[in-house]
């Protein structure tokens, strides 16, 4: 070989040297998100906005909600502080894509579980049980659930147009009239107006608009449908599934769980039983 | 977008549709009557000597046309009953919709009042007709008549705007072609055929129209 070959295939060697040095030590690191996330300082979470209790904007146009608590109790688990957090606003959509190509490190957006989600992400333990309730005016003469299943095909009840939603209605009260409306707000209004008697609407929801116009509407008591909501994270770093999974459990029976019952009260008026001491 | 359409769950839903386009058609028949009256009396009071007749129909007028359609019906629907007003749903909607065409229809008819020729009422006068019966017997007649061919673009669009009904839950043609997609996701599948439905009636409404046009018109 003359030299410029020579120097050429050195030169080919030590790079093929190096870059199988580079991804070895890359492959044999297989950091987890944990330990990237602990680099970086803070946590990046996916969540959405403009569905209040969830996540929302306040008149600051900081983001605030049971999603956004939820993140801030993970981000404790890591740092001892749970302002560490910055959120991506994402739609839908597009909660599942930004997990999994780690645009976010987790997404909390109160994601429904479904088998079919499951497949694709690893979902963390339920946060939440979101059910349907009913909601009606203060001062109806329907006081409680019992009360509007009495008055059979009398009770005329609003839902947000949905697939199935009559079927939804029927489950609970089977002889109602249903009013679908195009958006959540107008059927809540249909139950202001006196339009309808009672709004089926997310249990969450209900919670947070009885406390949010203390003494002007009443829970029936009644939910059907249950539905676990939980974070969403890419199925293979089982080290950041594990390390969630347990923040998230003493979160809601363990040492952070005075942080989970304040959210709780903030955000759905609801008061939780303390943890029994003792069997966990 | 256009491969794999399969219009099964529009076929499925074929007398839903045909409920909703009769509840549409009933909504804006009886809307078009009603506003019509209100749009003839009001035409006449915009075109009166008596000046809080002029002031008042003014009012209306600007007013109404001024206001999307939406507006109004949800103020009727969910506004009024904190008044005490708490109309039906079917007519909380004819209620909206007749007003609303009442501004619109008075516009029309004023335009077929000023352009009836001055003598024709002079005649009336000098016959010794009272001023209401020149409006009923001679002004009305010719009214009707001449404006025949801008009621036609008036009726085609209130007939469409019974869609905004949608939106306070009276199950019509709109409310009906979203609820397929809901059901179904099939978009295009539900809105190209409920906008055809759409299309044939209103080309219907207009060739209706055309024919009293032809029958009524005032020879020349």
């Amino acid at each position: 070989m003359n030299k410029q070959n020579r120097i050429r295939t050195s030169f080919a060697i030590i790079s093929v040297m190096l870059a199988s040095l580079v991804s070895t030590s890359s492959a044999n690191a297989a950091e987890s998100t944990l330990q990237d996330v602990l680099k970086r300082g803070y946590l990046l979470v996916g969540t959405g906005s403009g569905n209040a209790p969830w996540h929302f904007k306040d008149a600051s146009g900081k983001l605030i909600g049971m999603d956004i608590d939820i993140a801030g109790m993970i981000a404790k688990g890591l740092f001892d502080d749970a302002t560490k957090v910055k959120f991506i606003e994402q739609t839908p959509d597009s909660r599942i894509p930004n997990t999994l190509t780690n645009k976010v490190d987790i997404t909390c957006q109160f994601m429904t579980v479904h088998g079919i989600r499951a497949q694709q992400v690893a979902f963390t333990k339920p946060y939440y049980r979101e059910g349907v309730g009913l909601m009606m005016k203060k001062g109806s003469k329907y006081k409680t659930y019992a009360d509007l299943r009495k008055a059979g095909a009398k009770v005329k009840v609003s839902i947000l147009a949905n697939v199935q939603a009559t079927d939804y209605v029927h489950a609970a009260l089977p002889n109602a009239k249903v009013l679908e409306f195009a958006d959540p707000a107008l059927s809540v209004a249909a139950v202001d107006a006196g339009r309808a008697d009672a709004v089926a609407y997310d249990q969450s929801s209900i919670g947070w608009l009885i406390s949010q116009f203390p003494g002007k509407y009443v829970d029936s008591g009644f939910g059907w449908m249950p539905q676990s909501y939980s974070c969403a994270m890419r199925p293979d770093d089982q080290v950041w599934i594990n390390f969630v999974n347990q923040v998230l459990n003493e979160a809601m029976s363990g040492v952070e769980f005075e942080v989970y019952k304040a959210s709780f009260k903030k955000w759905f008026g609801v008061t939780l039983p303390q943890p029994r001491i003792g069997m966990p | 977008m256009f491969k794999n359409l399969n219009y099964a769950a529009v076929w499925r839903s074929l007398d839903d549709l045909a409920y909703g386009l009769g509840l549409a058609l009933s909504l804006a028949v009886i809307s078009i009557i009603l506003g019509s009256l209100i749009g003839i009396v009001v035409a006449f009071s915009l075109t009166s000597k008596k000046k809080h007749l002029r002031i008042v129909s003014n009012g209306y007028v600007t007013g109404i046309r001024n206001i999307p359609l939406m507006i109004i019906v949800l103020f009727i629907y969910f506004g009024l009953p904190d008044i005490g007003l708490l109309f039906g749903q079917m007519e909380s909607f004819i209620f909206a919709l007749t007003i609303y065409a009442g501004a619109y229809l008075a516009e029309v008819f004023r335009g077929g009042l000023i352009s009836i020729p001055v003598g024709i009422t002079e005649a009336g006068m000098a016959s010794g007709m009272s001023n209401l019966q020149i409006n009923m017997f001679i002004k009305l007649p010719i009214l009707l008549r001449s404006v025949m061919p801008a009621l036609s673009n008036n009726f085609i669009s209130l007939f469409k705007d019974t869609s905004i009904a949608s939106v306070i839950a009276v199950q019509e043609l709109t409310f009906q072609i979203r609820k397929i997609n809901l059901d179904t996701f099939r978009t295009i599948e539900a809105w190209s055929f409920g906008t055809l439905i759409y299309v044939f009636v209103c080309i219907g409404i207009a060739s209706i129209l055309r024919i009293f046009e032809r029958r009524l018109a005032i020879p020349r």
